[in-house]
This record gives structure tokens, sequence and C-alpha cells, in this order.
């Protein structure tokens, strides 16, 4: 069990964000969070990357809870919004400054990039901006491919499909399918049909709460449209 | 049309998220224009006073003709410096259907919105109606009314037209600044004068009054100019700033500390490529100067360390202060982003001391420039840069876990008080006070240099305890971190 959630509740006010009694990964499965807007994906997201605090309940990353130390961090890579980015810095700063907490070298950074080149459709690399200065969909890829240079045990994108484009979305269902069985992958989309291409597992959550979890197969999204039309 | 824009400014300005904030930096900036106002209205009325003892070998008329150019020259070099470009309000409209015509006409109105357009009324107006309307005649007073509104009206688009063109920086400020400085300097040694050009232009229009409409002629064209070139450029992007290419940057310097030292890269990058932050450690170098006000040649030379170790302390650990006050929070918008990577607390908070020691070390020898008033000044520096990079750091980190206010910094410097809060007076206490309780004994028992000594072995000791004081602030980072992360997010 490489992640695991227990009675996880997070309140504001008066109102349960998320509330979610007990949900286990195993390690290499890639599991998708689908649910409406205000269903609590990106609040639960967090909790799981230890940036809020549970009301109660924990989770629990190999077996140690996220909160007491930040071992996790050393196999664990996430992007969730532009807040991920440090965006004053040139796609190469960041990466190179994202490698060195890995004890990448420049060169091993430099390597790893190049395989990223038709990913990056040439718009990333020696572009002369600033992360800021990209649009939203090229500063998603800059996120993304971040994440993955990692090389992380555990993979955790929210929405990654939204704003990039489609030739992009479709390169990145390649890249995370690639990588089914040797990374968990965790990811949230409102994309019926991406998450069910890419994922194995999951998850439908509705006002916090966790209200599916299945395998997908071939009847998969015509049941989740049949949901969401409902 | 205009009224309609107007409104909304104003709703925007009352419905604004961070209304409270924004409505106190208005307070203290009107306060700043009320102090300036009435200065300015105590110099007009006094200047049928003052002339004549500033230059008392001449004619007051010829002093006011003659300084009427310096301060439209001064005017100016400030305008570039301080006064706004408005367009980012009128993006929404653009799409609309509204004509362009209209766009600009708000745009060049809004503009006329300055505080600059309103000292020049009050520094001018009163002797011209009370001296010049007295001796020289309604129709003489009515041009040089007419003359300096119009020479206002035209720095005022002109400064504009220069910045949309985006061929302005501090850079040319300081060339400016410069260049009136020596045409001062050449006015004092009488080579040329510009006072002397500036009279004969005025006085021209005592004789010939009719000679004072070339100034709305010249205003009206720059004001056309302006016009014109807003009008063909009214795109958004082409209005902010030109982009430059960007490169990107290593120091090998930092990369001998490791971790900390990446991170201290990092947060260098962060200062040098924002206006505001880079603004508060630039307001360092410019306090350097302090220590004129406060090193006297009697307290030098009879040791009265007391007196001037404010200057020094403030003067070498003034960038900490400034930049230190809002600690953590220049970092809000990728906060979650540094608390998800693999940083170590206690190396993001040695990465902090490292670049306040390096910030506060070049601030020190930039300093040592007073060793020609007296050597000893240097000794009072070094017990003060101890004091600054032993305790100072440690007060400031430990102040900054308490600091949860967002800050966005890609927004100006200037009269910017977002992410003010108690914690940023709270500070400025023990960092007073402390030096001058070490100090006083020694003081009194008319020991200075113990006394220095005392100071900068209080910083040794503390600079001792570094790694102590690095993992308790990192234990308190880290109790904090969701508080913090939360209060950055918004």
């Amino acid at each position: 069990m490489i992640l695991e959630v227990k009675n996880l509740q997070k309140v504001y006010g008066d109102k349960t964000v998320v509330n979610i009694d007990d949900l286990q990964i195993v390690a290499g499965e890639t599991v998708g969070l689908v649910g409406n807007n205000g269903a609590g994906k990106t609040t639960f997201f967090r909790m799981l990357l230890d940036l809020i605090r549970p009301t109660q309940g924990e989770v629990l990353s190999k077996g140690e809870n996220v909160m007491h130390n930040g071992d996790w961090k050393n196999y664990t890579a996430s992007f969730l919004d532009e807040g991920f980015l440090i965006d004053y810095l040139t796609p190469e700063e960041y990466f190179i400054f994202i490698g060195s907490l890995h004890n990448m070298s420049v060169a091993d950074v430099s390597a790893y990039l190049t395989q990223y080149s038709e990913f990056f459709n040439g718009e990333i690399l020696n572009s002369g901006k600033y992360i800021r200065d990209f649009s939203k969909g090229n500063q998603v890829k800059v996120g993304i491919a971040a994440a993955l240079m990692q090389k992380p045990e555990i993979l955790i994108l929210d929405e990654p499909f939204a704003n990039l484009d489609p030739t992009t979305q479709i390169r990145l269902k390649n890249l995370l399918k690639a990588q089914a069985g040797n990374m968990t992958t965790f990811i949230s989309s409102h994309d019926l049909n991406h998450v069910t291409d890419v994922c194995h597992r999951i998850i439908l959550v509705e006002k916090g709460r966790i209200i599916k979890d299945f395998k997908t197969d071939e009847n998969t999204l015509q049941e989740l449209e049949s949901y969401f039309s409902a | 049309m205009l009224s309609t824009f107007l409104s909304h400014q104003r709703k925007s300005f009352w419905r604004s998220r961070n209304k409270g904030g924004s409505i106190a930096t208005q307070i203290i900036i009107g306060f700043f224009m009320l102090y300036f106002l009435v200065i300015a209205v105590g110099v007009g009325f006094g200047m049928t006073i003052f002339l004549p003892k500033i230059f008392p070998n001449q004619n007051v008329m010829t002093s006011f003709n003659g300084i009427i150019l310096y301060y439209f020259a001064f005017d100016f070099l400030m305008r570039l410096q301080l006064q706004d470009i408005p367009t980012l309000s009128i993006i929404p409209y653009l799409h609309l259907k509204i004509s362009k015509r209209k766009i600009i006409n708000f745009l060049n109105a809004k503009a006329l919105f300055s505080a600059f357009n309103v000292w020049p009324l009050f520094l001018f107006f009163p002797f011209i109606f009370l001296k010049i309307g007295a001796v020289e005649g309604p129709l003489v007073a009515l041009m040089y009314v007419i003359a300096i509104l119009s020479i206002m009206v035209f720095n005022n688009y002109f400064v504009l037209y220069l910045k949309r063109k985006s061929i302005t920086n501090i850079l040319f400020t300081l060339i400016g600044l410069a260049i009136v400085g020596t045409f001062a300097a050449l006015e004092y040694y009488k080579v040329i004068s510009i006072m002397a050009a500036s009279n004969f232009v005025f006085s021209q229009m005592t004789t010939r009054p009719y000679l004072g409409l070339i100034f709305p002629g010249v205003a009206a064209a720059m004001f056309v100019i302006n016009s014109n070139y807003l009008r063909r450029n009214l795109y958004v992007e082409e209005m902010g700033a030109k982009q430059e290419k960007k490169v990107s940057t290593d120091y090998p310097f930092l990369n001998r500390f490791g971790k900390a030292g990446e991170l201290a890269a990092l947060e260098l990058k962060l200062i040098l490529r924002h206006k505001r932050p880079r603004y508060s450690v630039i307001m360092g170098a410019i306090f350097l100067l302090y220590g004129f006000l406060f090193y006297k040649a009697p307290y030098i030379a009879s040791d009265s360390f007391a007196k001037m170790i404010f200057a020094a302390i403030f003067m070498t650990g003034f960038s900490i202060l400034s930049y230190g006050q809002f600690m953590f929070a220049w970092q809000s918008s990728h906060f979650d982003g540094l608390l998800i990577n693999k940083i170590d607390f206690k190396d993001y908070i040695k990465g902090k001391f490292l670049l306040f020691t390096i910030i506060c070390t070049i601030v020190t020898i930039l300093a040592s420039f007073y060793a020609f008033l007296s050597p000893k000044l240097l000794l009072l520096h070094l017990a003060a840069y101890l004091y600054n990079i032993g305790f100072c750091t440690v007060l400031v980190l430990y102040l900054a876990t308490f600091n949860y206010k967002r800050i966005d910094i890609t927004r100006s410097a200037s009269f910017n008080f977002q992410g003010m809060g108690a914690t940023q007076w709270i500070l400025m206490i023990p960092f007073v006070l402390l030096p001058y309780l070490i100090y006083l004994p020694f003081g009194y028992l008319n020991r200075p240099y113990l006394g220095l000594m005392a100071i900068g072995f209080f910083g040794l000791v503390m600079l001792a305890m570094r790694s102590y004081w690095i993992n308790y602030i990192a234990k308190k980072l880290e109790l904090k971190r969701y508080k913090i992360a939360e209060g950055f997010r918004e």
C-alpha cells in the first residue's frame, strides 16, 4: 500500500469539504479522481501533499503520516497549479533548480530535457522568457515536465489536461500510459474521455465523499456520462 | 462616456478585494500629499520673502523667473520615476463598441489626476497674483498662469509619452539628475546660467505678453503627439513595457553552499527580477548617506558612539530590515511549490541567513567610505555589522514566521503598503533599543571602545549560535507552515 487515507476530513466553518473514511492505493496504480467543481478534489490533493492541515484523520505515504516528516517528498512529485512554479525563473533555471533538489547535475537535467523536446513543441526551452510570461498551457507543460523529471514513485496532477492543446493532451496521455505500472499516478480531471483512457481505476467524488470507486472497463465512460448527466 | 468610465474607476477602488489595505494606503499617500501641499502653499506665499534672501543680489522678479525652469526640470525627473501610466484599466473596454477616441480621452483625462499637477499651482500662483499682478498688471499675470499651466501639461504628457515608448528607466532619471546637477554647478561657478535663460524667457513675456501664447501651443502639440501615439498603438501588449530577451543566470559563488546556496541564489534572482524587492534593497544603499547626518566631528572627536550607533546599525542593517520585514511573503506566489518540493526547512532558513549575510557584508563594505571622516568609524561599523548579521537576521526571520500576508511582488514599489502589519513595527523596537542597552553601561563608565566591543561580542555570540537559531526558526516555520501557506494563497 503506497498511499493510504484514513478517516480524512477537512471542515471549513460548518461545511465539510472532504470526508474520506478509507482509501488505499497500491503501488503502480493509475487512479483518476472525478467530480464536479466543489467536490473537494483540490483540497484532497493539498492534504495528500501536506499543504493544508486536515481537520481529522491522516494520510499515510508508505505507511508514514505525511505531516510528520518530509520523507515522502523524496519520491513524490506533483503539479496542482501555477503556485507550484517559481514564475520569475526561465524554464531552464526552474528545471535546474528542481533537479538540484534531487541531486541532479546541470548535465543530467539537460539530458533529461532532450527527450521532452517533442512535448515542449519547441516553445519552452531557449525561449528567452520567464515562466510568468508563458501562456497557461505552456506553464502547465513546464510543471508536468518538472514533476516527471524527479522520477517519482508517486505522481499527483490536478487537472493536467485543462489548458493543454489537443496534441499535447494526447502526448501527455501517452507519457502517463507509458509510466503505468512503474509509477503510482493520481490525477484529477473533468475530461471523462481522457481520464477513462489513462486510468485503471476511477474514484468518483461528490461533496467531499467517495461515492464510487471502480476499475475501468469498456463501459466506464458510459457509466460516468450517465452519472454526470443525471 | 467619460463619467461612466470614472464611475467604474470609483467602483473598482471601493470594491477591490483588499479594500482596507488600499484605503489605508490612500490615506497615507493623502497625508504625504497634504504635507507637501502645505509646504508648497507655504513656499508659494513665502516666495516674496524667501527669494530676496536666497538671491540677495538680484531683483525678485529675476529670481522668480529663474527658478521656474529649474522647478519643471525636477518635476520632469520626479514624474519619470513616480507617475504611473493609466493603461490597465482600459482593457475591458477595448473590445466593446466604444470609439478609440473616447478611450483615449479617458486615458488623457485620467492622467491629469496627479499630485504633480497640483503642486505648481500652489507654488507659483500666489507669487503671480500677489506680486506680478500688482506690479505688471493682470494681463501679464494671466500670461504667467497660462505659461505655468502649459508647462505642467507639457511635462505631464511628455513623461507619459516617454513611458509609453518605454524609453525610460532608473538610469535615465539618474542621468537626468546628473545633467540638472551639472547645470546647477555650472550656474554656481557662473559658467553658463539656466536661471538667466529662464529669466530671459519669462521676462520677455513681461514686456510682450502675447509671447506667452507659445507655451499653450507647445503643450497642445505634446498633447496631440501623445494622443496620436496612443491612437496608433491602442493595443494592450504595446502599451506596457517592452519585453526583452530573458537569459538564464547562475551564481557559481553560491554553489559552494550546497542546497542553502541554491535557495539563496533563487532568492537573489527574485530580488533582481522584481521592482519592489529590488527597491527595498536599494533603499539600503540610499540610507548609506544617513551617516552624514549623525557623524558629526565633535561626536567623533569625543568618541560619543552612543550618538552614532543608531546611524551605524541602521545603515548597515537597513537592507536586512526593509527586505526582511516581508520575509517569506516575497515568495507567497510559489510558497506551495517550495513546500511540496524536497526542500529541508533548515536549508531554507540557512539560505535566508546566507543571503542576509551577503547583502549586509556588501553594504558594510560600501559604508567604509566613512573612514575618510575618521577610521574610528570602521570599528563602529564592524560592531554594527556583527550585531546585524548576528542578531538582526535572527530577529527578522523569527518575526517572519508571524507574517501570513500575501504580497504581489509584480506590483509597483512606490507607496505600496500591501503586506504591512504590526510585525513590521514591532521589529523596530528591539532592533533599535538593544544596542543602546548593551552600550549604555560602558558609555557611563566612559569606556566607549569597550561598549563597541560588547556590541560586537554580542553579535559574535549570536553568530556562533546560528545553527541553534536555524533549527529553532526552522521548527517554528514547520509548525506554522499551514497557516503561512494558507495566508499566501489568498
